[in-house]
């Protein structure tokens, strides 16, 4: 069994014990348990990860176990980086480079946006992503789910997740892509949401996008 | 539990439109079977707020085609939901400003495959 915990994060002892023989049950080399299971008294799920190219279902007897397969393609994903950092694995993981870039970042913003105003009042839930990506670019940090998971709690609603990005994004933008791709990309996503702008997500995405070519022009 | 037919049926009617809209997923009907009552009218009522504009759409800017159509002239309404711990999604396909066209029921590894064609994260 081996523990990555680069924040020195205090894990419950019991647990670790539990996440070993949780993971001795699961069919695969590269497996693993992270989230409040391993930091937290109290929890709703133990979430595993199990990397693996069967599409066989693994389940556990322990009703409590949340399974999510990441196909070996995945490893490169902040998703993957993230969810690995700190957490209890059967064996060594295998590491990638990290790919990520401004263009998938923004299809997580326009996404998660939409996302978000349907489920206004369980807005934790769908901005884990966002919350991960915008964090990745603003401070080149990868969050892992401790830190995620406070990072969201720091949020008291869906307005102020919505406010943060207004906030971050043109930073984030002017800091990493240049002039021209900036305008060509983002010209032409306004395009597309203009016409759709009876919707509240597509107004923001909107806005947001024309914040971004405004901040370019003006330097 | 809900009747696979009634249940297409009552969607179908509710859009009232001339295009016939599809119904896709490779277990649609056992899922359909799953359903109960409360669960089944909950999915009438996010299909009247979408009618009604009240739910948010996603819309992919991406000029890649999706069947008959490009993607960047769809918006997908995403819906989930789950039975006994087992997650499901429904993806609602519409043409901007025009008709619904497919509607997708299944489980995550449909859904996987389904938000590939559509260029969804």
């Amino acid at each position: 069994m081996i523990i990555y915990n680069p924040h020195n994060e205090t894990t419950l002892s019991e647990r670790l014990k539990e996440a070993g023989e949780l993971l001795a049950q699961i069919p695969a080399k590269y497996c693993f348990i992270t989230g409040s299971f391993l930091y937290k008294e109290k929890y709703k799920d133990i979430d595993v990860f199990v990397i693996t190219r069967s599409k066989t279902e693994i389940t556990l007897k322990n009703k409590k176990v949340k399974i999510t397969t990441i196909d070996f393609n995945d490893l490169y994903s902040l998703f993957y980086r993230s969810v690995s950092k700190s957490c209890i694995a059967k064996s060594i993981l295998p590491a990638k480079q990290l790919k990520v870039t401004l263009t998938d970042y923004w299809r997580v913003i326009n996404e998660a946006i939409p996302t978000l105003l349907n489920q206004k009042d369980k807005f934790h839930k769908n901005v884990r992503f966002l919350i991960l990506y915008t964090e990745y670019f603003k401070n080149d940090e990868i969050l892992d789910t401790f830190q995620l998971n406070e990072k969201i709690n720091s949020f008291k609603d869906y307005n102020e997740v919505m406010e943060y990005i207004k906030r971050e994004l043109s930073g984030i933008i002017n800091k990493y892509a240049k002039p021209s791709y900036v305008k060509r990309f983002f010209y032409t996503q306004a395009g597309y949401y203009k016409g759709l702008t009876e919707y509240a997500a597509q107004r923001y995405l909107y806005t947001l996008t024309h914040n971004v070519v405004k901040g370019i022009a003006h330097g | 539990m809900v009747n696979p037919k009634e249940f297409k049926k009552k969607i179908e009617v509710s859009i009232s439109q001339d295009y016939k809209v599809e119904f896709l997923g490779k277990n649609f009907d056992q899922i359909a079977n799953l359903l109960t009552e409360s669960k089944t009218e909950k999915i009438y009522r996010w299909i009247k707020n979408i009618i009604e504009r009240k739910i948010e759409p996603i819309s992919i800017g991406a000029k890649k085609p999706y069947k008959e159509w490009m993607i960047n002239e769809l918006l997908t309404f995403r819906y989930p939901f789950s039975i006994r711990n087992t997650e499901y999604r429904i993806l609602f396909v519409k043409v901007k400003n025009s008709a619904y066209i497919k509607f997708h029921l299944g489980d995550h590894n449909y859904y996987d495959k389904v938000r590939k064609n559509l260029s969804l994260i």
